[in-house]
């Protein structure tokens, strides 16, 4: 499992990194960056969410 | 410490508020170059009890307004001297900062995530034709007949309450918003006392028996195995109320007054409707529905080489920002072909706008709506006119437009 920035569509608003800092950090410029590779099942609630707060709707998460 | 600095007074530079107000980016071009500016925020002897102007440190350029917002440790939203000295109530959210705005935050996002917002198009649409069948075709002040009700419908039907008191909730949001200038604290504080007592018995009335709504969601919600108080409650009713009228009120205003003196890109969006987006984010950079809000410095900090002491109030101008040269080459221009990633409408960072998915789709539905129905739109015989009270907001509040069913 793993979560997925768009960054065509990502407008920088910042609450992913602010309300999910397991998951996801943010570079100086406010740029989000996505942690770990992989996700274990235990981060899976935590991802749907990050998933469902991003105001731009960039980000996505693939079972692969 | 040297004597403070001389705070500058708009005055001085344009004559008057209302001037500031209607029209503030020549001001702010010529302020940007110097900033931040300290300047005169509230005028003394205006408020009773404030007997010294309250200055704040004027933030104009895109960069140190972007820093600023993504700094909030900096920069803190919860400090406030105009609710410390007992002028204006404190809101929960944005006057607020972590931890207890991001575990209020986390509750109520969910009410205003895309999804949601998506889900709610097709009875925001119902709403929004509504309006237009009652208004049927020719002049009308679309500020009182269209953009002034679609938010406050769609606001008070998320929030579970009669829609047909628009009308007073609309007063409560001009006093609430309008500047101390124009306003007695008598007044204010009235206004809030009669907004406190309703959404008070709206709750009471959710505890007794519960609905589908937003209230019955925030009197059953838990954070980690607590309720929220009343005052959180009753705080984020009326900052619903509150931020998310005037607001949209404002961007649907400002985007078909944009459109009527543009009656060749009207055309082109009737034919190709994936203009919609870009117009309505290029109007929220143009015309921003919010110019400004308060932070306060929780430390010594320089910007654009200029040193803020603590304990200082600053006013960042979203408005000025997203006219910065620098940011957007002919900031004066209205185009579509712009980086929609960069302006600072809806805020950056801890407090980016919660209702912006619901905004953009409001405005979004309307414009839809108007361009089924209408081939062509002009102004009407009087003139439109801008609100001139508050430098905080931007928009109509008399727009007469001439709207044609028929004909190209």
């Amino acid at each position: 499992m793993r979560l997925v920035i768009d960054y065509r569509k990502c407008l920088k608003s910042g609450q992913c990194s602010y309300l999910h800092a397991e998951l996801i950090t943010a570079d100086p410029d406010g740029t989000p960056r996505v942690i770990a590779e992989r996700l274990g099942e235990d981060l899976r609630a935590a991802a749907e969410d990050a998933v469902d707060l991003c105001p731009s709707g960039a980000i996505s998460l693939t079972e692969e | 410490m040297d004597a403070a600095p001389t705070p500058l007074s708009l005055d001085q530079l344009r004559g008057n508020l209302a001037a500031f107000v209607t029209n503030p980016y020549p001001i702010y071009s010529e302020l940007r170059e110097q900033s931040p500016t300290f300047m005169e925020f509230v005028p003394a002897g205006v408020v009773p009890g404030l007997d010294e102007p309250l200055a704040a440190w004027g933030f104009m350029r895109h960069a140190d307004v972007y820093a600023a917002l993504r700094d909030h440790e900096t920069f803190t939203s919860a400090r406030n001297p105009l609710v410390e000295k007992g002028f204006f109530p404190q809101l929960v959210l944005i006057m607020d900062d972590p931890p207890r705005h991001t575990r209020f935050r986390r509750l109520v996002n969910k009410a205003f995530t895309l999804r949601r917002v998506e889900s709610l198009e097709p009875w925001i649409a119902r709403i929004a034709n509504e309006l237009l069948d009652d208004i049927g075709s020719g002049e009308t002040d679309i500020v009182q007949t269209y953009t002034t009700p679609l938010p406050v419908k769609v606001i008070t039907r998320l929030l579970g309450i009669p829609g047909e008191d628009y009308v007073t909730f609309k007063r409560w949001s001009d006093t609430f918003i309008s500047s101390l200038i124009s306003i007695s604290l008598e007044e204010r504080m009235q206004n809030t006392m009669e907004m406190v007592e309703y959404f008070g018995k709206m709750a009471a009335a959710r505890r007794a028996q519960g609905a589908e709504d937003l209230i019955t969601a925030l009197v059953e919600a838990e954070i980690d195995g607590e309720s929220l108080q009343d005052w959180e409650i009753l705080g984020f009713c009326i900052l619903l109320l509150i931020a998310g009228n005037e607001t949209t009120t404002n961007l649907v205003g400002n985007a078909l007054s944009i459109l009527v003196e543009r009656p060749d890109l009207w055309r082109r969006m009737r034919e190709d409707r994936s203009l919609v987006e870009p117009v309505i984010e290029e109007t929220l950079r143009y015309e921003s529905p919010v110019q400004q809000l308060l932070r306060m410095t929780t430390r010594e900090v320089t910007v654009s080489g200029i040193t803020i002491p603590a304990n200082e109030l600053v006013a960042i101008f979203f408005g000025a920002a997203n006219r910065d040269p620098k940011e957007f080459p002919n900031p004066d221009e209205f185009r579509l072909d712009r980086d929609l990633r960069n302006p600072v409408s809806f805020g950056v960072g801890i407090h980016y706008c919660l209702g912006a998915p619901l905004a953009r789709a409001e405005a979004k539905i309307t414009l839809n709506a108007f361009l089924d129905r209408f081939p062509r739109l002009e102004y009407g015989a009087a003139p439109g006119v801008r609100q001139s009270q508050s430098p905080v907001v931007y928009g109509f509040e008399k727009l007469p437009l001439r709207l044609h069913t028929g004909g190209r």
